[in-house]
């Protein structure tokens, strides 16, 4: 008798699991009945993407939607396509590295905000998704070397570089040698060619990490990051503009790009300043606060934009 | 305790008042994560069950389902997950099949040597009592291989909780998530109690195994 | 064209055969981790395993320290190796051997448990002295099952190596991170292949140092159960 039980207990189990399974693995229904539709909201593998992510979902929550969140979900190269396939609705982008990224690095980016989205928009329109009016907040890739560095070597701008960078050692995130305004970016403006370039990480820790112990000299950062100065980091001057509008602006799907969807994020966009980013940064780094929690406060000071 | 490098503030390893204000998010994560790993065990179970005994049947197919599955079991989960993106999205399904094929070799492997040990003689006096092929193994092999398989469940279940925190990468991850966000964040609460709740949950669940063969099995006690 | 296609001219491009990035300088990088974090292992796990074997005690410890062992998710020890330590070799070396103690404690300690007590009886019964019992008697016929958990350890380290690629290292993960980060699924595939390789050799040429080292009449004995190591997926 128990050699029989014994079998019906693997099968049983198996059907037991498919009932776990079932109960658990579902999506719970939305709470309220008034949930206007789920929005699935993706930001970038950094903290300063994860408060964007945050604003704009808090935002819309606020709105009567449903929020899904998939944050630090990994590089433009992963988001962007995650966003043409239907898997996320909404990410926080930056113009002009938006731009260059759907135009498969024509140099079509400038430093005007409207334009650049302008044209980023007409690239969006074949894979029915649209970015919304940028905002006046902008973050884009900034070099930095150490106060030392840049002592040692009398360093104000990247043109300065150019003599020296083949001495020093470079380290950034893993898309750098493919992302416009990254290596090639250096390259092609400026003429950097340097000693080495170390794969780290996207402006996170392992790269102030190697600011720290002395592995590079120079490192990707980004401009709105606020613990530069507590990290003795010095960001060089872009004297030739090779980084163009990296405003924030919203990329959505059409299908989820109502009127009214636009009109809530608009009035984020709107209200947002770099200021407030640095500010925000600085609360996510420096005092090691959530990005939800940040942006719950940010909002609420400013009475979630009626 | 040691303090991290780049803290001007103190970050202690477990910040309670994050942890008692973010409960939800963290049984979030739990239930993210004991999803994937139940799913990935039953669906590996379920398939390696019926491979197992044709294995056992034809020596030919065991040889090729143990090589081409334990050449799959070498393959780094990151590795799969990432090449599968383009196929099944930052899906649950790009998690589970990777996942789903570790747990068929580990499975697949007990099943047969819980099956090869049945003594002859019982085969024989099964025959002699007149078992057909299909209910001899039902209720005769199965039930003698269940040890074996059992063992194998503990182990497979072990190892997947594990891997699931690596499909944080394509934005699941279940606990793996907060060790993500500590490590990008360099906060450390979400990753210590990230890494204590996977191992609570991997001997929870060991012992939850080994007390189900226990009870399925009585005249074998779990190693 | 399609990956498999990509993937193999990744593979002959000679411009990937050079420098900081290249295959050879990726290979060494995975292997002197793996190597590395093995050997301390070994060194600190053979020893612990062995004596409590020998003597019979703490058996469960041995056990238990095994099962805590495979419960430590590898993503996590090596993120947190990285906020204690920093950027480097040493905590990904670190976080390497405490994945890899486990294994061999518990094979160890097993495999002393499982000498015959005859044998032990006769090599006392000889004149053998402690030491000399343990080290001329009982290793010997311990060896499979300590070199299989030795090779378990092995494999498993050289693919959770990948993983320190996650927080800035080196070795082959490289390329599979990067790839999934620049969407370069050549390059991913590339990585994981030589990963796999790479595991694959190990287990082969640990292999071989079983039989090697295990001495003639034993291994004419054939135990099939530590000819094959038990393996333990942790990436």
């Amino acid at each position: 008798m128990t050699r029989f039980r014994g079998s019906v207990w693997l099968f049983g189990a198996l059907g037991a699991a498919a009932i776990v399974i079932a109960a658990c693995g579902g999506t719970p229904a939305p709470s309220t009945s008034t949930s206007k539709g789920t929005v699935t909201v993706a930001g970038f593998n950094f903290p300063e993407s994860s408060v964007l992510a945050q604003l704009y979902g808090q935002e819309l929550a606020h709105n009567g939607y449903t929020i899904n969140y998939k944050v630090n979900l990994g590089t433009r190269k992963v988001v962007a396509p995650a966003l043409q396939s239907g898997q996320i609705d909404l990410y926080p982008g930056y113009a002009a590295s938006e731009l260059e990224y759907f135009n498969n690095g024509a140099g079509e980016a400038t430093p005007d905000a409207a334009a650049t989205t302008a044209k980023l928009n007409t690239y969006l329109a074949k894979i029915n998704a649209i970015a919304l009016t940028p905002s006046a907040a902008f973050d884009g890739n900034a070099y930095a070397v150490t106060k030392a560095t840049a002592t040692k070597y009398n360093l104000k701008t990247l043109s300065d570089l150019t003599p020296i960078a083949s001495q020093l050692v470079f380290g950034a995130g893993p898309e750098c040698p493919t992302y416009k305004f990254c290596l090639p970016g250096l390259k092609s403006v400026y003429g950097l060619t340097f000693k080495q370039t170390l794969t780290l990480d996207t402006d996170g820790p392992a790269t102030r990490a190697a600011f720290k112990n002395g592995s590079i000299q120079v490192g990707l950062v980004f401009s709105s990051d606020s613990d530069l100065n507590s990290l003795g980091l010095v960001v060089l001057q872009d004297d030739k503009h090779m980084i163009a509008a990296d405003n924030v602006v919203p990329v959505v799907r059409q299908a989820v790009a109502t009127a009214e969807v636009k009109t809530v994020l608009d009035k984020v966009d709107a209200g947002l300043t770099t200021a407030d980013l640095v500010t925000m940064n600085g609360q996510v780094e420096l005092l090691h606060q959530d990005p939800d929690a940040v942006a719950k406060a940010y909002l609420q000071q400013h009475n979630y934009f009626p | 305790m040691p303090k991290g490098l780049f803290l001007d503030v103190v970050d202690p390893w477990i910040n309670w008042d994050w942890l008692s204000t973010h409960i939800p998010y963290v049984l979030a994560a739990v239930q993210e994560h004991v999803t994937l790993t139940i799913v990935a065990v039953a669906l590996g179970l379920a398939i390696s069950l019926p491979l197992g005994i044709l294995a056992h049947r034809w020596g030919r197919l065991r040889l090729l389902i143990l090589t081409v599955f334990g050449v799959f079991y070498t393959i780094p989960s990151i590795a799969l997950f990432a090449l599968l993106i383009p196929y099944t999205g930052l899906s649950g399904t790009t998690a589970e099949i990777p996942l789903i094929g570790y747990n068929v070799l580990v499975l697949v492997r007990n099943v047969l040597v819980g099956l090869d040990s049945v003594s002859p003689d019982v085969l024989d006096a099964a025959d002699g009592m007149g078992y057909r092929p299909f209910a001899r193994m039902i209720r005769i092999e199965l039930p003698l291989a269940l040890p074996a398989i059992f063992a194998g469940l503990r182990v497979a279940t072990v190892s997947t909780i594990g891997i699931v925190t690596i499909t944080a990468v394509i934005g699941l991850g279940g606990l793996g998530q907060l060790i993500l966000r500590g490590l990008i964040e360099s906060f450390h609460s979400p990753l210590v109690v990230a890494t204590v709740l996977c191992i609570l949950l991997a001997f929870f669940a060991d012992l939850l195994i080994a007390g189900a063969q226990r009870f399925a099995v009585p005249w074998a006690r779990p190693s | 064209m399609n990956l498999f296609q990509a993937t193999w001219q990744w593979l002959t491009d000679p411009a990937h055969w050079q420098g900081i990035d290249g295959i050879p300088t990726r290979l060494v990088e995975q292997i002197h981790l793996s190597i590395e974090s093995v050997a301390i292992g070994a060194v600190i796990a053979l020893p612990i395993g062995i004596v409590l074997g020998h003597y019979g005690r703490f058996g469960n410890l041995a056990i238990n320290i095994s099962n805590v062992g495979r419960a430590v998710p590898s993503f996590a020890i090596l993120v947190i190796a990285f906020q204690v330590f920093g950027l480097g070799d040493v905590p990904i070396i670190l976080a390497l051997t405490a994945l890899a103690v486990p294994p061999m404690v518990t094979n160890s300690y097993v495999a002393l448990r499982e000498v015959d007590p005859d044998v032990k009886d006769a090599a006392r019964g000889m004149g053998y002295r402690e030491l000399a019992q343990l080290l001329r008697v009982e290793l010997p016929l311990a060896v499979p099952l300590i070199m299989a958990g030795v090779r378990t350890s092995a494999v498993q380290v050289v693919a959770t190596a990948t993983l320190a690629a996650l927080i800035a290292g080196g070795g082959l993960g490289r390329y599979i991170v990067d790839g999934l980060a620049r969407s370069d699924n050549p390059r991913t595939l590339a990585g994981a292949l030589l990963v796999a390789a790479l595991a694959l050799a190990t287990e082969l040429l640990l292999a071989g140092l079983q039989r090697a080292l295990v001495p003639r009449g034993i291994r004419l004995l054939k135990t099939p159960a530590a000819n094959r190591a038990s393996t333990f997926k942790t990436a």
